[in-house]
């Protein structure tokens, strides 16, 4: 299998997430990612070596790089460091505060939980928001700087679509993706780990 | 983990902390609750984190509007792993 994706003309981290997102859906094969500046070729190198997978920069020009990542050869040595920096392991986030007992209390308690996942390696692979968590996915959310920062890390971000339209704030989403219950429940059922935090 | 050095302001209690937090978000400031780091253990959980090259805009803004703090600390993370020192 041969894939190619042309991030050029995309924002950082978009170039990152759409390679990682054909990363995940090959078994084997290879990818190759087209950017148009060297940060964006940096941060695809990055995610391929973070990944353990062998990559190549061909510079085709100063505004044009390709980036072939070969998914399938695991290189030796670095499949100990990823396993450093991803934990097989999913958090979920049911509301926007953390806990029950005090509203004002949890707010705080769910910004100082997330600045902690952000110091501590290795990350969790993926962020789930649902109900009034998807709150801490959009604009107005005191969070964003933190998720992004993950998020250009390679964590997954997922927020609940239908939990976005209930609260009428689909296009205020600044961080991550948007899935269905299909895709939360892979993403709950598979773990290793699994926290909920709500 | 790359080295870096921020200011911590620790609080005598939660409530005290969350006092300070809304007082802080009414002033032109940038900062942000954190989990009080484990260096700096004595006070309450929860912290302020703002850039030391603010110290100045942070003492006077806690002397302003009389905020009953812990204490003012400089954290340091480098290679040797993490410690704190009190800021006067």
């Amino acid at each position: 299998m041969n894939i190619k994706v042309d991030a050029r003309g995309e924002a950082c981290p978009k170039p990152v997430i759409m390679t990682k997102k054909e990363l995940d859906k090959m078994n084997e094969g290879i990818i190759t990612t087209i950017v148009d500046n060297e940060i964006a070729k940096e941060n695809v190198s990055k995610l391929a070596n973070s990944l353990g997978y062998e990559y190549e920069v061909d510079a085709k020009d100063e505004d044009e790089y390709h980036i072939h990542i070969t998914k399938g050869e695991v290189v030796e040595g670095i499949s100990e460091s990823i396993k450093d920096e991803f934990k097989d392991m999913t958090i979920a986030f049911a509301s926007d505060t953390m806990g029950e007992g005090s509203e004002e209390l949890g707010r705080i308690l769910i910004k100082s939980f997330i600045y902690t996942v952000t110091e501590v390696t290795p990350y969790p692979s993926t962020l789930i928001f649902y109900n009034g968590g998807v709150r801490l996915t959009c604009e107005g959310s005191e969070v964003l700087e933190d998720l992004r920062a993950l998020e250009e890390k390679g964590v997954e971000i997922i927020s609940c679509g239908t939990c976005l339209d209930f609260f009428e704030i689909k296009e205020k989403l600044q961080v991550g993706e948007v899935s269905n219950m299909y895709t939360i429940y892979e993403k709950l059922k598979n773990p290793a780990n699994l926290v909920t935090i709500g | 983990m790359k080295n870096s050095e921020f200011g911590v302001i620790t609080f005598k209690s939660t409530h005290h902390a969350i006092k300070g937090e809304s007082i802080f978000k009414k002033e032109d400031i940038k900062f942000r609750m954190i989990p009080t780091p484990r260096e700096v253990t004595h006070s309450c959980g929860l912290s302020i984190k703002f850039d030391l090259k603010n110290i100045s805009e942070v003492k006077d803004i806690i002397d302003r509007n009389e905020v009953d703090i812990d204490g003012l600390f400089k954290l340091i993370k480098d290679e040797k792993g993490n410690s704190s020192e009190k800021l006067n």
